[in-house]
């Protein structure tokens, strides 16, 4: 999709599936996250920023493509709005774990000094190597609508 | 023993690094600009200052909540809204208050509010965590 959803398309969208993918906690990686986020190295990769960071990752599609959904690019300007991420079982170093997800929400608002922007919700799963669901992570994106 | 009220160690970060932004973009394979060059900051009005990454942000306050818990596996559950940008040698604070203590199926949990802001400035992340007692 290119052009701009109408409210009907846009609520349409929601229930879209991820293409999904895997994701490995690669020991050097995870190190490194770590250093830049001044956390300790022996958090591994337990912090819930892990889930965020891993499923976003993998969730098969590319930034780009996502807000090609939603009739928006980079130049458009989203923006996160929320970030709620649940830990069933800390994630491990090492691990490797089966990303699947799906647009949650997709609703239009208008605001008074933000103007036309619509909000969309998208849900990802992280599951492990034994399909138990390890964390799941719910964020919303904001899209400009500057030419509603 | 923890209650409700009580007042989580502010943990104080900064000044906030350029370089750190920018291996945090190769990682995570961010290639929006504004973490890496100012001119594109620039481009968009912001100033002249690359903008840090908002899982770096999270995870000051996750970090907040590890050295007050005793560990960042003890952190379940974490809701913020991002409310502004932090930039390149920001300082910033982050902290919490404890609102409720409660068991679940694996303990005893304390719920939090949480934030972070710019030090003496604006509020950048707003919002709740469930955080696993070792008590």
């Amino acid at each position: 999709m290119t052009a701009v959803p109408d409210e009907d398309e846009l609520g349409k969208l929601v229930g879209t599936p991820f293409p999904g993918g895997t994701f490995t906690f690669e020991p050097w990686w995870v190190r490194l996250v770590n250093d830049c986020a001044l956390a300790p190295a022996s958090d591994g990769a337990a912090s819930p920023v892990f889930a965020f960071l891993a499923a976003t990752a993998a969730m098969g599609w590319s930034w780009e493509q996502l807000w090609a959904h939603f009739g928006a690019t980079e130049a458009d300007g989203p923006m996160a709005g929320e970030t709620a991420t649940e830990i069933v079982e800390p994630l491990r170093v090492g691990a490797t774990y089966t990303v699947s997800g799906e647009i949650v929400s997709a609703v239009r608002k208008r605001g008074a000094r933000t103007g036309v922007f619509d909000l969309v919700g998208y849900r990802l799963d992280l599951h492990d190597e034994h399909g138990s669901l390890a964390a799941s992570c719910t964020n919303s994106i904001i899209f400009p609508r500057r030419s509603l | 023993m923890t209650a409700p009220g009580d007042e989580l160690p502010a943990y104080e970060v900064g000044p906030v690094s350029a370089e750190k932004m920018k291996t945090m973009s190769a990682l995570m394979r961010d290639a929006n600009p504004i973490h890496f060059d100012p001119a594109a900051v620039r481009a968009l009005g912001l100033g002249d200052r690359v903008v840090n990454q908002g899982p770096l942000n999270q995870s000051y306050v996750v970090t907040m909540l590890t050295r007050w818990a005793g560990g960042a596996d003890r952190v379940r559950a974490l809701r913020l809204r991002f409310l502004g940008n932090v930039f390149a040698g920001d300082r910033l604070v982050a902290g919490g208050t404890v609102t409720a203590v409660r068991g679940d199926g694996s303990g005893r949990v304390a719920d939090c509010d949480v934030w972070l802001r710019v030090s003496g400035g604006d509020p950048v992340l707003s919002g709740t965590a469930t955080v696993l007692l070792g008590e």
